[in-house]
């Protein structure tokens, strides 16, 4: 088709409009690129038909362009970065974890004090135990040396300090001279040096005669600074000596501390 | 007016500025065809961008040997426009909008607003005959094909294609001179 012919076909204000079936818009792009005259024809048309459409449009905000441009660039960003998703099921395992871990140490720490309150309760037993049986032995004594205080049977004495050695001192004697029984009461003697010990004698006057009672040790010890002693000959006077560690065989008298007699 | 091919290069390379300057061109006249189908000035903003989002996203769809950039745009704000009044909300606020024809819009106060030489083409427009008018809504506005506008208007299918090409004459002439 010659392009005088093409341009008044009507066929290119149908292509400008859209109106055109593909085949025949195939034509037109042909005739565009090859004659110029037919090209210009539809810059016109396009022309007429653009400002047509413009005075149709009331006016345009301004704005309109603010948000397709905010629109392309939020598109853009969507599709550049992706969004960093939390992934709460990892969080809620590891949550749960801790917590749980969290709950074994608490539950451990609280096994180890129970054990450490229990052992300090099984001492506090252990030792409380030892004070009753102590308390009851101390009863025993106590009751016993009462029974010898309140006893007819037992007689009274009290060993006066040898004012050269020990004026302060003293002696108490509790003697059952029908069963030879005797218990001393040391409270009034001062605590015997390192490497000495009292020793009891009873003494008889014509001629002056000392035989060893025994040590004031705690062999013999009945209650707290109360000692008993038997088997020894009837005594006349008693006395009491500082000797060295084991004893003597006669009464060393420079360190004699309380001297007394017995008498009926 | 020759076609800006290189700001269409531009923008198909990713040129917001490109993109820039093709709205100012094109953006009036998409905006009039839009408002000339769904007739609300809120609806046709926001269909004029959902527009020019689909021009941008799909702009490598287009290609310069292929069609006019123009008709390119006129087929996306038209079928987005025609989608838009099928919408039950748009049928539910709008009635009897096929009575409609673009001169219809064109309203002495609505003119105010408009560039001096809009106020001059309404006075054109308003000179055209009524059957160029009713032709020229179908084809370029409404965007029938020659067998849906020759139907429509009880016109023989040849006939449709050069009146057509008689009323855009008198048109260019009114606008060009």
């Amino acid at each position: 088709m010659e392009p005088e012919e093409i341009i008044t076909s009507g066929n290119l204000e149908m292509y400008v409009c859209g109106a055109l079936p593909p085949e025949e818009a195939l034509e037109i792009e042909r005739a565009i690129s090859a004659y110029p005259e037919v090209k210009r024809e539809v810059e016109l048309i396009e022309e007429s038909l653009v400002h047509l459409a413009e005075t149709v449009a009331p006016p345009l905000q301004a704005m309109t362009w603010t948000h397709i441009l905010n629109s392309i660039r939020n598109l853009n960003n969507t599709n550049d970065s992706k969004v960093r998703s939390l992934n709460w099921p990892a969080i809620t395992g590891w949550a749960a974890a801790i917590i749980f871990m969290g709950g074994i140490m608490w539950m451990l720490k609280q096994t180890n004090d129970l054990n450490d309150s229990l052992q300090v309760t099984t001492t506090e037993n252990t030792i409380l135990k030892e004070d009753k049986a102590n308390a009851e032995n101390q009863l025993v004594e106590n009751n016993e040396i009462l029974e010898v205080l309140r006893s007819k049977k037992y007689q009274s004495y009290t060993l006066p300090g040898n004012q050269a050695v020990a004026p302060e001192a003293f002696a108490k004697v509790y003697l059952n001279k029908t069963e030879n029984v005797a218990y001393i009461d040391i409270k009034g003697l001062p605590t015997p040096p390192r490497g000495k010990v009292y020793q009891v004698w009873s003494l008889k006057m014509e001629p002056l005669t000392p035989t060893s009672v025994g040590l004031i040790s705690s062999e013999n010890k009945t209650s707290e600074g109360i000692y008993k002693f038997v088997n020894f000959p009837n005594p006349e006077a008693f006395g009491i000596t500082l000797e060295p560690e084991g004893g003597s065989e006669t009464p060393t008298l420079s360190q004699l501390y309380t001297l007394g007699m017995i008498t009926i | 007016m020759e076609q800006p091919n290189d700001l269409i290069l531009e923008m198909q390379n990713g040129s917001e500025k490109a993109f820039s300057s093709l709205y100012t061109m094109y953006s009036e006249a998409i905006y009039g065809i839009i408002y000339s189908i769904v007739l609300d000035e809120n609806t046709a903003e926001e269909l004029l961008q959902d527009v020019f989002i689909k021009v941008w996203n799909n702009a490598a769809s287009y290609s310069i040997n292929k069609g006019r950039f123009f008709t390119w745009l006129l087929n996306f704000a038209r079928n987005t426009a025609i989608d838009e009044t099928r919408s039950k909300a748009f049928k539910n606020s709008k009635k009897n909008l096929s009575t409609t024809n673009f001169v219809d819009i064109l309203s002495p106060s609505d003119s105010l607003n408009k560039k001096t030489n809009a106020i001059g083409l309404k006075k054109f427009v308003d000179a055209l005959k009524p059957a160029c008018i009713k032709i020229i809504d179908l084809l370029y506005f409404k965007g029938f094909t020659q067998a849906e506008a020759s139907k429509t208007l009880d016109i023989p299918l040849g006939t449709i294609k050069t009146r057509n090409r008689t009323c855009i004459n008198d048109l260019r002439v009114m606008v060009l001179g």
